[in-house]
């Protein structure tokens, strides 16, 4: 089967990359090993601070709205974090003094969410806060699976009866100027969380739970719909086992669902991600990158891989490929010159792309910009 | 309660200082247990968790033979439901020396171990995952044995029979009446607090940590700190115990336990000062994969899910660099015969296997000189939780149709499981996915088992062992620590070092999927829930 | 080999990364409380399974078998296939008379086969419903599918030397619904493939893929099947050098990965010569052929990707002959569970959940209002038809329908 760019990897990067190629005339097919990390996005683009029209543009065409305004937001274990832009979900302030008093709503038996770190976390920062928990019929079925009140089938349920839960907000609120919820609305219905909003006389704000992440699968599941309606190929829980590369170009990739059928194209993208997804792949011996074996740059030294610190800053997320500055990795020293690397498999961060969900929309759009561009000559 | 007066002190929350205190306080002694950390996190839980036959020293050290498969047949009939009945093989491989077989069979016999030499190819029926190219199988009655919950179940009888626990509490120095200990000094380590203690008796049951406590008395127990290394692999590959029929080497154990397998161990000597911090090296985790997949071809395929190091409490005895051929039997010394000090006695060497047997002997030490004369009951009584045989009944009879989590709670309690608040929703929901560890039983676990920490709280309950080592669970729990001990800044400080203890055994073997994993949950704590 | 090199587990339970993101997709999970979900079911519960059985749960039932948790998996975790396997080797309940009935689709098949007429009109009637619902607790409210007068079988028996003188020929694995139900899809095939110079042969009696004997906990029989159709599928395929074409996705799933992986029954040596048939079609028309389209064909057709030929991954090879027929107004249907799975929605316990869970896909066809629902597999088709009152039929059809004869 032929197109004109074959994305491997359907995450962040590989959709950005997808739709943009697709809305300009290039059919596309992405190969898509399982979900991605979307599924666990925490809805803030990191380093994304300057020029995110672009983004916004290619996200609200997509139905997924995104705010910019640099601040902090506040994040579910009581702390703060820099952020700027974000989904329209998350609330960004401009400093941690953003309320006076806080009413944070969770769900009984609900244990995705931290509510008391989020209480300490404010009282830390001036405010004063109580903690109402609701209890729902809808819940409490949940509930007869002891492992599945889970942010994702809450969110099932309050794409139902999120009315519900704005008169029982409305009944517990007092003299809060602030309501806290977690991120367990609008997994469908993408106007929930604003309808909340304007339901609840006070300010509110959104605050994350434990993965699956409900504004992550929805972004996901729309840009996904919006790739599709635009005529892109999705090919989902597949996987690229192997590429024939001739004279420095790749001629095409085969998969593990379609085997001999081989997939042809004049780009391809590389978007498979970190160690997580696959992209790059590791054992005592080395580090290395599965479909293409292109070149990585790591340690030899697999002491030198890891701090020895949990929180420190872990010297294997910077590994990545190789690539020259046109974003085309290395195979054997030299570029494969019809292939270009975006997103985490460059590795967690490049001095020119930021990193995390940042890298993977600006190394998607440098990667995009360059194929049209090299098509127009 | 608030006394601050016993009939003995036991200093060491191992499985010896665990024993030591029940079977004290089961004769009727007023007991107090001080441990400055949490229980097992010496020797006692830093093993390969086997239920000894004998067999291994069967050649070597007869003694501990006969000691072994006597300690072997009471802890399966009191401590069932910390006990798997896995029996066990010892394999020859075609570059050991067959002939070893029958000396070693003749060995078991007479130290009244049932070894029976078996054909290889029941030995490869038997147990499938065992190396196809074995040319001689012995099968021995090994088990496995689970020390955090066994040292639990004793810390627990002996609390029933009246006995009291500080734990996270450090002795800082002994107290001297003339030529007797009749006390401690202790700080605890978390709120800096200081406090007394007072007895006529003392046992120091600190393991290799036992050397600076008869320091503090002035007396001087050289111990011989011989560290051993081990791996945790993600899943059970084998059913039985599988070891190599020949003198006791490196990775020649592979031990079947709970959800995941054991290989071990390596023998190291390492000075007294680095005790506190053994790691564990890449050259160590090279030869316990190398050895053995000898023993268990998968090993080399299998998942590795920890890497971890334990100090053997050896006591010096000779110039052995190995330490490999020291007896490990049990020395119990009376310092008031030995030193000229009264009131203190010190319980060191052995194994975990003999820890029931020590703790009679140093009880039976400290009886005397308190002129108690109460017979040992501990042989024949059973540990709370271990009153009824098989878990499957125990879930049968507490629940009509259990779940999997309710059926992975009775194998971990057995009989205690029934204290589990159950059928609630709420109760039921689980806060480990991995080991299937729901709220009533973390619930539980606080309640009744001293838990300060998540730490402490998975060496009791299994939490955070799993597959994700943390990953979701330790949030989790920590909410319902956080609510139980209502302090949540602590439990901010709890839940970092949780994860900081997760990653220690982590990276020593991070590649693969450990490295998938870790990356995982190092994006969910930094950058998704901001910890 | 260097140890460590690569870690492999069975069904790759240990890549499980316990990111949850099987729970997400999981249609069950979305109705029916009581099933514990892919994660504790499959990796979570298997290190339980292998330290000892007991730990084995009768819940593992709910599951559809569907493969949405393996296809939405980013660590290629076979989750679907290890509850399966899971409930093979430990479920000791023995199947009701009513599953039996419901899995034994080809000896349904065989006995109703010349009785259709009567069969359809009983099955049909209210008062037969509710005795089997009251009786077999199979549901008063779902349509049973109607039995055909005359196989496909004798259909094609009959054709055989005319088949025989096509240049190029393929032997096709009809399967039970085409051979008693629709041989109308068999004979459309046969059409396809003769404008392309194809002839279509059978292969040395087939018997049913077994899908619904391993759902219904009939594995052995399912074995004995699976043993069978491996030894016929290769002497088509080895000795008479046929590829092996087939219509239904469910069917071809089994052949190629359920046997193996679930039933133990190899079949590394032909497995790659068992295509859909939309597949070899695209094939052969990438290469070169070509088809002569009715002009003046319309159609507007919405692709519903069966759950199984999106575990095939090739929901592209019926989208992409579907989008060349001239004429055709396309639409790709948001990829979803239509709750049938196989013999499930039919049992009374399941029916709730079975419609609910395609809910969405009913609400988004009614939407975009087609002529024809496309779809590669016939319990989907029954579900769609009953629940929304639109026509399904199998892309071959719609490809039949569209050219020259």
């Amino acid at each position: 089967m032929r197109f004109d760019t074959v994305i491997i990897g359907g995450g962040l990067a590989g959709l950005v990359s997808g739709i943009s190629l697709q809305q300009a005339g290039r059919s596309t097919a992405i190969v898509s090993t399982g979900q991605n990390a979307l599924h666990f996005f925490s809805g803030s683009f990191e380093s994304l601070e300057e020029a995110p029209e672009r983004l916004s543009e290619l996200f609200a065409e997509a139905g997924v709205r995104l705010h910019y305004r640099p601040g902090v937001r506040l994040m579910p274990l009581g702390t703060f974090r820099p952020a700027a832009l974000s989904l329209e979900d998350v609330s960004l302030f401009e400093d941690p003094g953003f309320a006076r008093k806080v009413l944070i709503v969770s769900f009984t038996g609900y244990h995705d969410f931290f509510s008391s770190f989020l209480a300490e976390g404010l009282e830390k920062a001036g405010m004063s806060c109580r903690i109402h928990l609701l209890d729902l019929p809808e819940i409490e079925r949940l509930r007869q699976s002891p492992s599945e009140v889970r942010s994702v089938q809450i969110a099932r349920a309050m794409d139902r009866i999120w009315e519900r839960v704005v008169q029982e907000v409305r009944a517990a609120l007092q003299d809060e100027d602030t309501v806290i919820l977690p991120q367990v609305f609008g997994l469908k219905d993408v106007s929930v969380p604003g309808r909340i909003r304007q339901g609840v006389p006070a300010r509110v704000v959104f605050v994350g739970t434990l993965p699956p992440s409900v504004p992550g699968i929805r972004t996901q599941a729309l840009l996904k719909r919006r790739f599709e309606l635009l005529g892109g190929t999705y090919l989902a829980g597949d996987e690229a086992v192997r590429a024939s590369v001739e004279d420095g170009r790749v001629r095409s990739i085969a998969t593990r669902n379609l085997d001999r059928h081989a997939l042809e194209a004049s780009h391809f993208i590389l978007a498979s991600g970190g160690f997580f997804s696959k992209g790059l792949r590791s054992n005592p011996f080395r580090v290395y990158e599965p479909v293409f074996g292109l070149d990585v740059d790591y340690a030899d030294d697999r002491n030198a891989w890891y701090d020895p610190a949990f929180a420190g800053d872990q010297p294997y997320r910077r590994f990545g490929l190789k690539t020259d500055a046109a974003l085309h990795p290395l195979l054997g020293g030299a570029p494969v010159i019809n292939l270009y690397a975006v997103g985490s498999v460059l590795g967690g961060t490049r001095p020119e792309f930021g990193s995390g969900a940042g890298l993977a929309v600006r190394s998607a759009f440098a990667a995009v910009d360059a194929i049209l561009k090299e098509e127009a000559l | 309660m608030n006394t601050r007066e016993f009939d003995v002190i036991i200093l060491g929350g191992g499985i010896t200082g665990a024993g030591t205190q029940r079977d004290c306080a089961m004769r009727g002694l007023r007991t107090l247990l001080i441990e400055r950390s949490d229980i097992a996190t010496g020797a006692t839980g830093r093993n390969h968790g086997l239920l000894h036959s004998g067999a291994r020293y069967a050649v070597n050290d007869p003694e501990s033979a006969a000691e072994c498969i006597r300690e072997n047949r009471i802890l399966r009939r009191i401590a069932s439901h910390c006990i798997e009945e896995t029996d066990g093989l010892f394999i020859t491989l075609p570059e050991d020396d067959l002939a070893y077989q029958q000396t070693f069979e003749d060995a078991c016999r007479a130290a009244g171990i049932g070894a029976e030499i078996i054909d290889p190819d029941l030995a490869r029926r038997l147990e499938p995952s065992v190396n196809p190219s074995l040319t001689g199988a012995v099968r021995v009655p090994d088990g496995s044995v689970d020390p955090f919950r066994l040292c639990a179940a004793n810390m627990l009888d002996a609390k029933l029979h009246g006995g009291q626990v500080r734990l996270h509490t450090e002795v800082t120095g002994l107290i001297r009446e003339g030529d007797a200990v009749v006390g401690v000094h202790t700080r605890n380590c978390q709120t800096g607090e200081a406090a007394d203690y007072f007895a006529p008796v003392v046992v120091n049951a600190c393991g290799i940590w036992g050397q600076h406590i008869a320091g503090l008395a002035d007396v001087k127990v050289g111990m011989y700190p011989s560290k051993g290394a081990l791996l945790i692999f993600a899943h059970r590959i084998n059913r039985m115990v599988i070891n190599r029929c020949r003198k006791p080497s490196n990775a020649d154990i592979l031990v079947p336990g709970d959800t995941v397998c054991v290989i071990g161990t390596t023998s190291t000597r390492i000075p007294f000062e680095e005790c506190d911090r053994v790691a564990v090296t890449p050259d160590e985790v090279t030869l316990l994969i190398t050895e053995g997949a000898k023993l268990a071809p998968a090993l080399s395929s299998t998942r590795i899910l920890r890497a971890y190091a334990g100090v053997r409490p050896l006591v010096s005895a000779d110039d052995d660099p190995t330490g490999r051929n020291i007896s490990r039997g049990i020395v119990c010394l009376d310092h008031e015969t030995r030193d000229g000090l009264k009131g203190f006695v010190t319980i060191t060497g052995g194994k975990l296997m003999t820890y029931r047997l020590m703790a009679e002997i140093a009880t039976d030490t400290v009886c005397r000189k308190l002129g108690v004369d109460r017979a040992c009951e501990t042989a024949t009584t059973p540990l709370p939780g271990s009153e009824e045989r098989s878990y499957e009944a125990v879930a049968r009879k507490i629940w009509e149709a259990p779940s999997t989590a309710q059926k992975a709670a009775a194998a971990r309690m057995g009989t205690g499981a029934s204290r589990i608040r159950s059928g609630n929703r709420l109760d039921d929901a689980l806060i480990c996915e991995c080991e299937e560890v729901s709220v009533g039983e973390i619930e539980n676990a606080i309640g009744q088992l001293e838990v300060s920490s998540l730490t402490d709280l998975r060496r009791r309950t299994r939490v955070g062992m799993g597959t994700c080592q943390g990953e979701f669970c330790a949030c989790r729990a920590a909410g319902l620590l956080a609510r139980a001990h209502g302090c949540v800044e602590r439990e901010r400080k709890d839940l970092a070092d949780f994860l900081q203890e997760r990653w220690k055994g982590n990276f020593p073997i991070g590649w693969g999927d450990t490295l998938r994993e870790a990356e995982y949950t190092q994006w969910v704590y930094k950058h998704v829930l901001g910890l | 080999m260097k140890a460590q090199e690569y870690t492999v587990s069975k069904h790759n339970f240990e890549e499980c990364m316990k990111c949850t993101v099987c729970t997400v997709y999981c249609p069950v999970l979305q109705v029916n409380p009581l099933y514990p979900g892919p994660k504790q079911a499959g990796p979570d519960g298997e290190r339980l399974r292998l330290k000892d059985p007991f730990f084995f749960n009768y819940t593992l039932k709910y599951c559809m078998n569907c493969k949405r948790c393996e296809v939405a998996c980013p660590s290629g975790v076979g989750v679907a296939d290890l509850i399966q396997a899971s409930r093979i080797k430990y479920d000791r309940t023995p199947p009701k008379l009513r599953d039996r009935i419901l899995a034994s689709t080809d000896l349904m098949g065989s006995l109703a086969r010349p009785f259709a007429p009567v069969v359809n009109a009983v099955t049909g009637l209210g008062i037969a419903k509710s005795v089997m619902d009251a009786t077999l607790k199979i549901d008063h409210r779902r349509s049973f599918p109607k039995y055909s007068g005359r196989s496909f079988e004798a259909w094609l028996r009959k054709r055989a030397a005319q088949q025989a003188a096509f240049p190029e020929q393929v032997a096709y694995f009809h399967g039970c619904y085409v051979n008693y139900n629709n041989p109308q899809l068999g004979k459309d095939l046969v059409k396809v493939l003769n404008a392309l110079g194809v002839g279509v042969q059978l292969l040395d009696h087939e018997k049913c893929c077994g899908i619904a004997l391993i759902t219904n906990g009939m594995s052995k029989q399912a074995t004995r099947h699976a043993e069978h159709n491996v030894g016929i599928i290769r002497q088509a395929v080895l000795e008479r050098r046929l590829p092996v074409v087939t219509t239904s996705s469910s069917c071809t799933l089994t052949l190629r990965d359920e046997y193996p992986n679930l039933l133990g029954v190899d079949n590394a040596d032909v497995r790659a010569s068992v295509l859909m048939a939309v597949r070899y079609i695209f094939e052969r028309l990438e290469a070169g052929a070509t088809l002569r389209f009715k002009p003046g064909f319309r159609k507007k057709v919405a692709y519903h990707v069966p759950c199984h030929m999106e575990r095939l991954g090739w929901g592209v090879f019926s989208e992409r002959l579907l989008r060349m027929i001239p004429g055709v107004e396309f639409t790709l249907l948001d990829s979803a569970c239509c709750g049938i799975a196989g013999t499930y929605g039919f049992k009374k316990e399941n029916y709730e959940a079975s419609q609910a869970v395609g809910a969405a896909l009913f609400e988004q066809i009614r939407s975009v209002d087609p002529e024809v629902v496309a779809c590669d597999c016939e319990t989907c088709k029954w579900q769609i038809e009953m629940s929304t009152g639109y026509r399904v039929e199998n892309p071959i059809s719609i490809l039949a329908e569209s050219i020259e004869q």
